[in-house]
């Protein structure tokens, strides 16, 4: 134990740390079976990046399917599997590996001043489960590929091709390893924290994925449940779900969506930390209400254990037991307001730096407070008796999880690109490439809430040729999008090949991550530091004691905006 | 910014939120009310007509949460343009300007968490006064049972011997309440044009209350993804005048009374003409082999002489005059459903036909 700086204290465990593990020099050890937090998060980047081009092309097939009301390219029981496939790989293997797995291990470290996760073998297994489950699940393709959407109800699931069992154990398979992930990080989060960092010094990222953890761990056991009995079912005949043998399907409804809403929010909050990282480090401004936005977090997260019956308002549920989840539900849009104003204030006076980061984050909070509106249309019973089932829910979710989790995604892999490879991108390409994401997926999914509004339910290979032209419109506008993500490609390998060396703090950002080279060295920090403050602060020195300068770091002294608004 | 300017602006607070902050307040409030009129003054808020209750409540409903998004999303997304565009670091400015240091504004922060708040509590009591309005009686004069299945909508009236398939009729201005189920896996039930939904799902009854008010003719759809044939379940919702739905229900009625269907010539079939219309009709339900070899429904090869099964479906005896029967009237029962020829479009000679055909087979 020694004092640091006035009021902060180093403990045992940063003194145990203090020397330095040699690097492992073998290619296996350093890349593969790695145990360094930060290749564990890049692993996991390229892995979910290869699911999210398989699911988005599926997506593709799908939106070509619909240029026809009669079904344009395969037959209504491809398809069937191809949007399930589209839905499951989107959800559980690009969305929330890459928010949590890829984002959550790379940076967060990082962001406390530790030097890896609390277990960082726990975190090599918890990975390597990822590419495993995944060659899971498309291998069930070979076998006739699960076609009954990604929430399988039986009792059409139990009628569902043989595939629907590797469906099963491959989603059983990354609930594991989201737990194993959401374990690690709460452990890492309360224990491994830098001298003086304390909870209200943590960066707001490192608050989202405190609040994400315990929805990884805690709700992923009732989808485990509920998938065990369904492959049991399935495989042994034991009737859990099947109502002519005594099961009852609304069960696996109540199991599946005390998950999946929590997991909504599992890909989401994380989202909402690396905006709330963005957006200041571009505004060239502290964080606006820094305790609104991270305690709405765990608001969020604590509200969304008792919301998952609203996805069941058509399903036979008592009525009067419909009206406290209309109400919670309702209840989370106060936290989720506030974070949203907040991020307003935060634009706001700002001496606003245009990356591509800056307006992806902007385009999420416009994209993102569309879906969290739709979202309020839905969670009125009467209003969802006539949604339910129908395209005006793709459009809601399409909304919140791509214009809010896709679109943080991009904004994060823009901003901590610098970091992980040590190269900038061209600007240029980059701010076109969210023009093409941002237009054409407003275009794709606006017209969706009319569909589904005027009686266009989903999940349907063919439909009613009234709704061909928004269909239409729809498909063509999707490929404008593919085209947005085939650009995103062309950036991140000229990135690789041609781009300019970044130095250690392209963004002149305050965090931690910031403070060391790029890419950053194995082990993070030679020395660990001592935190004074919450880190964004623009206007005063770094708050960190103890950092060797990483080669190249100059501190600017700050110039104020010539904006004319007051300074406090 | 220098000192003196610094006091300049203190001394004209109007001018603290940035330039043009009170014009662009402005063309929120007009860009929004001019939403809101649009919301409301249009008799259909959705764009789809009504056909009935509770199709105007729920589209009250429908109006109040577009006014209120509206208004939301102008506020949210108006103002972050014009602060994108306002505070972008101009051109020319060094690379380590920064924005104004506030960290909070505790006034500004109570209110947006306020009025957030008490807008929650009042959508939330809108929401459950229109919730508590469609859970009214108002006295039942029609119920309905509606039964799905793989892949159709099977409806059956009080007093009516025989299910209707795919064709719901309902009378004008009728209070009535549809008891909805299903008999394999999970369906939805769904009007558009009368807002209201339920899922079939099997072993469990849902309920769901509407009163026509418009005539025509409406699609029911089914909403829970159900199989491969999902999207194409699709039936037909005839709402018309009461003379017009008694005359429907007196013809159903009349058509099950007349059980065997005397007028159907046995004798003038002919097999061949069965053989086509069978392909046409018959074979996506039917094979042409033994009884097991099942389909949807039972095989028919051996209709009329099969030692393993005696019976026909329904219990009767393997007549000419029974199968035709049951062609005319359709079945419902433990096997499944066979529909009518009245849904399946066939004439009586038709029926003859079909008998002669599967005649012959069964000479085989």
């Amino acid at each position: 134990m020694a004092t640091v700086a006035p009021g902060v204290t180093t403990g045992p465990y940063h003194a145990v740390l203090d020397h330095i593990h040699p690097e492992p020099t073998s290619f296996i050890r350093k890349y593969i079976f790695s145990i360094d937090a930060k290749v564990i998060g890049i692993q996991y980047m390229i892995t979910g990046a290869i699911f999210f081009a398989i699911s988005g092309f599926m997506a593709e097939l799908i939106r070509t399917q619909l240029l026809s009301p009669d079904g344009a390219i395969v037959s209504p029981a491809t398809y069937n599997s191809i949007y399930s496939m589209h839905g499951s790989s989107m959800v559980w293997f690009v969305v929330i590996p890459l928010l949590t797995g890829a984002f959550g291990n790379f940076v967060m470290p990082m962001q406390i001043g530790a030097r890896d996760v609390a277990f960082p073998w726990l975190n090599l297994v918890a990975f390597w489960i990822f590419p495993v489950a995944g060659v899971i699940l498309f291998s069930s393709f070979l076998i006739g590929a699960p076609d009954a959407g990604w929430t399988e109800y039986p009792p059409i699931s139990l009628q569902g091709p043989p595939g629907t069992n590797l469906w099963c154990i491959a989603v059983f398979l990354i609930g594991i390893s989201s737990t194993m992930t959401g374990i690690n990080f709460l452990v890492t989060i309360f224990k491994m924290r830098a001298p003086g960092m304390t909870f209200t010094r943590m960066p707001l990222f490192v608050w989202a994925q405190f609040a994400t953890a315990p929805l990884s761990f805690i709700a992923t056991t009732a989808l485990g449940a509920a998938l065990a009995a369904l492959f049991i079912e399935r495989v042994f005949g034991v009737p859990f779900y099947d109502p002519k043998r005594g099961g009852s399907p609304v069960l696996w409804q109540h199991m599946f969506w005390f998950y999946s809403h929590p997991a909504v929010y599992i890909m989401i909050i994380p989202g909402f930390g690396i905006i709330s990282e963005v957006l200041p480090t571009f505004a060239r401004k502290p964080i606006f209400g820094y305790k609104m936005i991270a305690f709405s977090s765990v608001a969020i997260a604590l509200l969304s254990f008792s919301v998952w019956a609203h996805h069941m308002f058509t399903s036979g549920m008592a009525p009067w037991l419909q009206l406290p989840f209309m109400i919670i539900t309702m209840v989370i849009a106060i936290p989720t307001g506030i974070k949203i104003f907040s991020w307003m204030a935060t634009l706001w006076g700002g001496a606003i730096n245009w990356k591509t980061p800056a307006l992806y984050a902007t385009g999420f909070l416009i994209t993102f407070t569309y879906g969290g509106l739709t979202g309020f249309f839905l969670a009125a019973i009467p209003a969802d008796y006539h949604e339910h089932g129908t395209y005006f829910v793709v459009a809601h979710f399409h909304y919140v999880l791509y214009g809010g989790s896709i679109m943080s995604l991009f904004a994060g892999l823009y901003y901590w690109w610098p970091k992980m490879t040590g190269r900038m991108y061209n600007e240029k390409l980059g701010q076109l490439q969210f023009w093409l994401t941002f237009i054409g997926f407003n275009a794709t999914f606006t017209p969706m809430h009319w569909l589904g509004l005027m009686g266009m339910p989903r999940r349907v290979a063919t439909y009613d040729p009234q709704f061909k032209f928004w269909n239409q419109f729809a498909t063509y506008s999707s490929y404008v999008m593919a085209a947005g993500a085939i650009l995103f490609i062309y950036i991140l390998i000229d990135s690789l090949r041609r781009g300019k060396k970044a130095g250690p703090n392209p963004w002149g950002a305050r965090t931690l991550e910031w403070m060391v080279s790029s890419p950053a060295p194995y082990y993070n920090f030679k020395k660990i530091p001592a935190v004074l403050a919450a880190p964004y602060d623009f206007g005063n020195p770094l708050p960190y004691l103890g950092l060797e300068a990483a080669p190249g770091a100059t501190e600017a002294t700050p110039t104020h905006s010539s904006h004319p608004v007051p300074t406090h | 910014m220098r000192e003196d300017q610094l006091a300049q602006r203190i001394v004209k607070p109007k001018t603290n939120l940035g330039p043009g902050f009170w014009p662009v307040t402005a063309l929120i409030a007009v860009v929004s009310a001019v939403m809101v009129y649009f919301v409301y003054a249009s008799p259909m808020p959705i764009g789809l007509v009504q056909a009935g209750d509770p199709a105007p409540t729920v589209d009250e409903l429908f109006r109040f949460l577009g006014a209120v998004a509206a208004i939301i999303f102008n506020l949210v997304t108006i103002y972050t343009i014009y602060f994108g565009i306002v505070f972008a670091r101009p051109k020319n400015a060094p690379p380590n300007t920064i924005g104004v240091q506030i960290h909070d504004a505790p006034v500004l922060e109570f209110w947006w968490t306020a009025i957030p708040t008490i807008l929650v509590i009042v959508l939330a009591i809108y929401s459950t006064k229109i919730w508590a309005d469609l859970q009214n009686t108002q006295g039942d004069v029609l119920t309905v049972e509606a039964i799905g299945y793989q892949f159709g909508f099977q409806f059956r009236y009080p007093k009516l011997a025989n299910p209707v398939v795919n064709e719901l009729h309902l009378p004008l201005n009728t209070p009535t309440t549809i008891h909805i189920t299903s008999r394999d896996v999970i369906h939805g039930f769904w009007i558009p044009e009368l807002r209201n939904k339920a899922d079939m799902v099997p072993g469990l009854i849902t309920t769901i209350r509407v009163t026509p008010t418009r005539a025509g003719t409406y699609r029911i759809i089914c909403t829970e993804f159900c199989g491969e044939a999902h999207s194409r379940m699709v039936a037909k919702a005839v709402i018309e005048s009461q003379q017009d739905f008694a005359k429907w229900f007196a013809k159903q009625g009349g058509a099950a009374a007349a059980g065997g269907g005397g007028a159907i010539a046995l004798g003038a079939g002919k097999a061949d003409a069965g053989q086509t219309l069978f392909g046409q009709k018959c074979s996506a339900c039917h094979s042409v082999g033994p009884y097991d070899q099942k389909q949807v429904g039972p095989g028919l090869g051996k209709i009329f002489n099969d030692p393993a099964h005696p019976k026909l479906v329904n219990g009767s005896e393997p007549t000419p005059q029974n199968v035709a029967a049951i062609l005319k009237n359709g079945y419902q029962g433990d096997m499944g459903v066979m529909p009518s020829a009245q849904v399946n479009q066939i004439s009586n000679t038709d029926i003859a036909n079909l008998v002669a055909y599967l005649a012959s087979l069964s000479k085989k």
